[in-house]
C-alpha cells in the first residue's frame, strides 16, 4: 500500500545553456516538446508525483539557467538537493568536456553531506538530430567517464521524440531517494517497501 | 463565525491573540473589500459631483498645550505645539499644530532652518485608523514621550509632553478607538480605529498637507488588502480601493496633462521624507537606547500578527447598509492629492510636434520625460523617440545632426560587424571563443519572442537580424560577449526599429546602463538586489522580516524580473510601454526596483499568510508571469517610490544598473572565466 504522505525529492538539472534541459524536464513532466521554450533566466522548477514500488513521492525538478556567468547563483538553489541531472548535447562536444565543471561546481555550491557517494546521473541529449550523423560524443566516451566517476548511470536521450526520458528520470528519482536519510524521513510502514525499492534499483537502474 | 467572535474581544477590550496561519476567512474578506471598494468610487464620484462645500462638524475630545517636537539632537531648537484628538463624523483624528511665531529657539542659526521645517511637521488630521501603534516613553531623566507609528512603519517624530497629559491622551484614546497593550512591550499601545474602515481610505483623498501624506502613505497598508482582492479575481482596475477610487476623482479634477496639483504632492511628499528621515533617525536612536533592538524587532513582530487581526476586524464592519455611511469629511482648504496618478494617454503625434523647434530640438526634455512616465508612447512614435530615451539621440540635436549621425553610425555598424563577417569558415575551425559564442547566440536567438508575429515561423529573416546585431555587438564590446538575456532585451528594440543598424547602436546604449546585469561577476545584479531589499525594508517592515527570517533575503526569486527588466512578466506589447516608462528615469533611474516592492506589497498578504518559503515562493513569483495588472503595478511603484524620497534614493549606491557605471582603470567588465 502506498503511504498517504509523501517524500519530496528534489532534483537539479545541469548542463550548458541550450543542451536541452527545460526540454527535458518539460517532456517529463508534462509529455511534450516545444520548439518555443525560451532560454531559462534565473531557475524555476517543476513538481510530478511519482509512483516508486507502491511509495507515492513528490519529484521537484529544479531546472537554472545554462550560462556559465550565472553559476554563481547555484547556492540559493542546489542545497538541499537529493539528486543532481547533468545533461549535455551528444552533437555538441564542448557541452560532453563540460560535465566535470558542473559536477564540481555543484559539489562546491550544494556541499553535501557525503560528496564521494552524492547520486549524479548524466543524460546525453538530442540523440534524434540528424539521425545521429552530426553526433560528436560517441555512447562509449560519455559511459567511460561516468565509470570513472563512480560508476554514475548513464542514459540517451532524446526530448524532442520523448526517447528514454521516463526511463532516465526513474533512476533519477530512484537514485535521489537513495540519498535521503533512512530513519525519521520514512514512515514506519514503509521501511521495508523503501528498503526492497533501493535493491530493485541497483538492479534496474545501472547503466 | 470569527468576525463575530473578534468583535466580541474587542468590545471587552480583551486582545485576542490573532492566529497568522488562519486563513479561513480570506475569501470573505476579498469578498468585502471588493464590496466597499466599489462603495468608494461610487460615493466618492457622488459628492465630487456635488461640490465639496460641506464642512464636518468637530468635536475636540483632548487637547495639550506644549507638546514638542526636538527637530535636532538638541534641547535648545524646539517647536511647541498642541496636541488634540478630535471627533469628526464619528471618526476619530490627531492633529498637532506648531505655535505660531518664534519658538523656543536659543540659536539664531538653526531658527532659520527649524522654521523651514515648522510647517512640515504640522499634522492636520491624522485619522487613529492610520496608526498602527504608539509607544509611551517615561525615561527616568528628562521629558516623557510618545512616538506614533504609522501602518506603513514609518513614524512621526517623537512628541515631548512639557505639561505631562500622556496618561489622560491614552485614558481618552481608550473611550474612542480599539486599543490594546503589547504583550511584548508593557509600553506599547497598538490602536486601531475599527469604528469605520471606509472613512480611512476616503479620509486619504483630500486632507491638506502633511496629514494627507500620511493618509497618503497608509496605502501602502491598504494595498496588501486590495491584492487579496486582486489574487481572488484577476479581475482588471477599474475599482480597486482607494487607489483607484482617488485616481478617478483626480483625473476627474484634473484632466489636463500638466498637472500642477501632481508637482505639489510630490514636493510636499519629498519634504515628508525629511520629517520621515529625521524620525526615522530618532525613532530608531531611541529605541536603541531605551529597550534595544531586540525588543524592537519582537514588537514588529506583533505588528505583522497584529495586521491579519485587524482583517478580521474588518470583516465583519462591513455592513449593507451603505446608506448610512457618511460622507467623506471635507477640509475647509483642502489640497487634492493625485496619489498614483492614473495612466496618462499616449504621447499623440500633436503632442509630439509641440516638444520639437523648428530644427528638431528636444525643447523641454522633463516635460517629455514626464509625459511618457505617465503615459508612454503612441505607437508610431516609438521609432523616434525611444532613441532619444536610450541616448542613443541627443535631446537638444537637430533633424540635421541626427540624420549626419544615422548615417556615420551605419558605416561604423558595418565595419563593426564586417569584422566577424569576413571569418572564414577554416578560420573558425580555429576560432573556438568565436564559434562558441556564435553557437550560444544562435540557440537563444530562435528561443526569443518567437510567438510574435514578427519573429514567427521558420527561416524568419528578423531572426536572423538578432543573431546579427547580438554577435556584432559581442564584437564591439568584446570584454562583455553574449550573455542570455540580451536577445530579450533586444527583440523589442529590433521590432521597433525595423532597421539594424539603428537597433544596434539602441541596444549597445541600453547597454551602456544594463551590461553589468550581465558581467561575469553578476556585480550589477548583487548590487540591485541588495538595493531591492534595502527598498523593501523601509517600504514594508513586515514583509522584510518576513524574508528575514524565512531566509529569503537574497531576493533571487526577483531575478528574472531585475535581470530582463519584467521582460517575461508581461505581454509584448506591454513591454513596450513598460520599458519606455522605465527608460525615462523620470522618477528614479531605479523604477523597476520599486516596481518590484510594489507587486512583492501586492502580494504581500498571500505570501505571509501561506506561509512561502523559499521555493514555494520563487515558484510563485514565476508564475505571476502574465497575472499583473501593469497599469495598478507601476501606480503603485509611483506611490512607493515618492514616498520613500531620499531614503529611498539612499538604499541604491551609486553605479547601480542602470545607472551609468563607475569607471575604472581596469575595464568595465571583470574577465574572469572564458570570454563567451
Ligand atoms: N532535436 C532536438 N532538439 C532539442 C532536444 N532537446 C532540446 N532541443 C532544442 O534545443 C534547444 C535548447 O533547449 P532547452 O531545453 O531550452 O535548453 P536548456 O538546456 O534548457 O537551455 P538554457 O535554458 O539556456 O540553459 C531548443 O531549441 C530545443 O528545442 C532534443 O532532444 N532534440
Ligand atoms: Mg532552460
Amino acid at each position: 500500500m502506498a503511504s498517504r504522505r509523501r517524500m519530496l525529492l528534489k532534483v537539479i538539472i545541469l548542463g550548458d545553456s541550450g543542451v536541452g534541459k527545460t526540454s527535458l524536464m518539460n517532456q517529463y513532466v508534462n509529455n511534450k516538446f516545444s520548439n518555443q521554450y525560451k532560454a531559462t533566466i534565473g531557475a524555476d522548477f517543476l513538481t510530478k508525483e511519482v509512483q516508486i514500488d507502491d511509495r507515492l513521492f513528490t519529484l521537484q525538478i529544479w531546472d537554472t539557467a545554462g550560462q556559465e556567468r550565472f553559476q554563481s547563483l547555484g547556492v540559493a538553489f542546489y542545497r538541499g538537493a537529493d539528486c543532481c541531472v547533468l545533461v549535455y548535447d551528444v552533437n555538441v562536444t564542448k557541452s560532453f568536456e563540460r560535465l566535470n565543471n558542473w559536477r564540481e561546481e555543484f559539489l562546491i555550491q550544494a556541499s553535501p553531506s557525503d560528496p564521494e557517494n552524492f547520486p549524479f546521473v548524466v543524460l546525453g541529449n538530442k540523440i534524434d538530430v540528424d539521425g545521429g550523423n552530426s553526433r560528436t560524443v560517441s555512447e562509449k566516451k560519455a559511459k567511460a567517464w561516468c565509470a570513472s566517476k563512480g560508476n554514475i548511470p548513464y542514459f540517451e536521450t532524446s526530448a524532442k521524440e520523448g526517447f528514454n526520458v521516463e526511463a532516465a528520470f526513474e533512476c533519477i528519482a530512484r537514485n535521489a531517494i537513495k540519498n535521503e536519510p533512512e530513519d525519521d524521513t520514512y514512515l514506519p510502514d514503509t521501511i521495508d517497501v523503501g528498503g526492497a525499492g533501493r535493491q530493485q534499483r541497483s538492479s534496474g537502474c545501472e547503466c | 463565525m470569527r468576525g463575530g467572535d473578534a468583535a466580541a474581544a474587542a468590545e471587552e477590550g480583551s486582545p485576542r491573540s490573532p492566529d497568522l496561519h488562519d486563513l479561513s476567512d480570506d475569501s470573505d474578506y476579498a469578498a468585502a473589500a471588493v464590496a466597499t471598494a466599489s462603495d468608494h468610487t461610487a460615493m466618492r464620484t457622488d459628492s465630487a459631483d456635488a461640490g465639496s462645500d460641506e464642512t464636518a462638524r468637530i468635536d475636540v475630545v483632548y487637547e495639550k498645550e506644549r507638546v514638542t517636537i526636538h527637530p535636532t539632537q538638541y534641547g535648545s531648537a524646539r517647536i511647541s505645539g498642541k496636541l488634540r484628538l478630535f471627533l469628526q463624523q464619528g471618526s476619530l483624528f490627531l492633529s498637532w499644530e506648531p505655535n505660531e511665531g518664534g519658538g523656543s529657539l536659543s540659536t539664531s542659526s538653526v531658527t532659520v532652518e527649524i522654521d523651514k521645517y515648522r510647517n512640515l511637521y504640522t499634522i492636520k488630521a491624522l485619522p487613529l485608523s492610520d496608526v498602527r501603534f504608539i509607544r509611551r516613553h517615561t525615561p527616568t531623566f528628562g521629558l516623557d514621550y510618545i512616538i506614533i507609528v504609522l501602518s506603513s512603519g514609518l513614524a512621526f517624530p517623537p512628541f515631548y509632553f512639557y505639561n505631562g497629559g500622556i496618561r489622560e491622551l491614552f485614558a481618552t484614546l481608550k473611550q474612542h478607538v480599539f486599543i490594546i497593550r503589547s504583550d511584548d512591550d508593557p509600553n506599547v499601545f497598538l490602536v486601531n480605529d475599527f469604528q469605520d474602515p471606509l472613512q480611512k481610505s476616503l479620509s486619504s483623498l483630500e486632507l491638506p498637507g502633511v496629514a494627507s501624506v500620511a493618509n497618503a502613505m497608509s496605502r501602502q497598508n491598504s494595498l496588501s488588502f486590495t491584492g487579496s482582492v486582486d489574487e481572488t479575481r484577476h479581475a482588471d482596475d477599474g475599482s480597486h480601493g482607494a487607489a483607484s477610487s482617488m485616481s478617478q476623482y483626480s483625473s476627474k479634477q484634473k484632466p489636463k496633462s500638466n498637472d500642477p496639483g501632481r508637482d505639489l504632492s510630490i514636493q510636499v511628499l519629498e519634504k515628508f521624507s525629511l520629517v520621515t528621515k529625521f524620525a526615522r533617525d530618532t525613532t530608531s536612536s531611541l529605541f536603541r537606547d531605551n529597550i534595544g533592538s531586540q525588543a524592537y524587532r519582537r514588537q514588529q513582530h506583533g505588528y505583522v500578527l497584529d495586521n491579519k487581526a485587524s482583517d478580521k476586524q474588518k470583516n465583519q464592519y462591513i455592513t449593507p447598509e451603505k446608506d448610512s455611511i457618511p460622507s467623506a469629511p471635507v477640509e475647509s482648504d483642502p489640497i487634492p492629492l493625485v496619489w498614483g496618478k492614473q495612466r496618462d494617454r499616449p504621447l499623440s503625434d500633436e503632442e509630439w510636434t509641440t516638444f520639437l523647434d523648428p530644427e528638431g530640438r528636444v525643447m523641454d526634455s522633463k516635460a517629455l520625460r514626464k509625459k511618457v512616465f505617465y503615459g508612454g508612447i503612441d505607437h508610431v512614435l516609438r521609432k523616434e523617440v525611444w532613441k532619444f530615451l536610450l541616448g542613443y539621440h541627443e535631446y537638444d540635436s537637430t533633424y540635421a545632426e541626427r540624420e549626419y549621425l544615422t548615417a556615420m553610425k551605419r558605416a561604423e555598424y558595418e565595419a563593426i560587424k564586417s569584422q566577424w563577417k569576413s571569418i572564414s569558415a577554416t578560420q573558425a575551425k580555429r576560432f573556438t571563443k568565436f564559434r562558441e559564442r556564435k553557437g550560444l547566440i544562435d540557440k537563444d536567438v530562435v528561443r526569443t519572442d518567437r510567438s510574435v508575429p514578427y519573429y514567427e515561423g521558420d527561416e524568419n529573416q528578423n531572426v536572423v537580424i538578432l543573431r546579427d546585431i547580438l554577435l556584432t555587438y559581442s564584437f564591439y564590446n568584446f570584454d562583455l560577449g553574449y550573455c542570455q538575456g540580451m536577445s530579450d532585451f533586444l527583440a523589442p528594440i529590433l521590432y521597433i526599429m525595423e532597421d539594424e543598424s539603428e537597433s544596434f547602436w539602441c541596444f549597445a546604449c541600453l547597454m551602456e546602463r544594463l551590461g553589468a546585469n550581465f558581467n561575469r561577476d553578476q556585480n550589477g545584479m548583487h548590487a540591485q538586489l541588495l538595493a531591492l531589499s534595502k527598498l523593501v525594508e523601509i517600504l514594508d517592515p513586515p514583509l522584510h522580516n518576513y524574508f528575514r527570517q524565512n531566509d529569503c533575503l537574497n531576493y533571487f526569486f526577483c531575478f528574472r524580473w531585475v535581470l530582463i527588466q519584467f521582460k517575461r512578466e508581461f505581454s509584448f506589447e506591454q513591454i513596450l510601454l513598460l520599458w519606455e516608462v522605465l527608460w525615462t528615469h523620470y522618477l528614479s533611474e531605479h523604477f523597476h526596483l520599486y516596481l518590484c516592492v510594489a507587486i512583492l506589497k501586492r502580494y504581500r498578504q498571500r505570501i505571509i499568510g501561506e506561509q512561502m518559503d523559499f521555493d514555494t515562493l520563487l515558484k510563485f513569483i514565476n508564475e505571476l508571469s502574465g497575472q499583473i495588472n501593469l497599469d495598478r503595478a507601476i501606480q503603485d511603484a509611483e506611490a512607493l517610490c515618492t514616498i520613500a524620497g531620499e531614503n529611498g534614493a539612499s538604499c541604491i549606491p551609486p553605479g547601480t544598473p542602470p545607472s551609468m557605471p563607475i569607471e575604472t582603470d581596469g575595464g568595465l567588465y571583470v574577465q574572469q572565466d572564458e570570454v563567451l
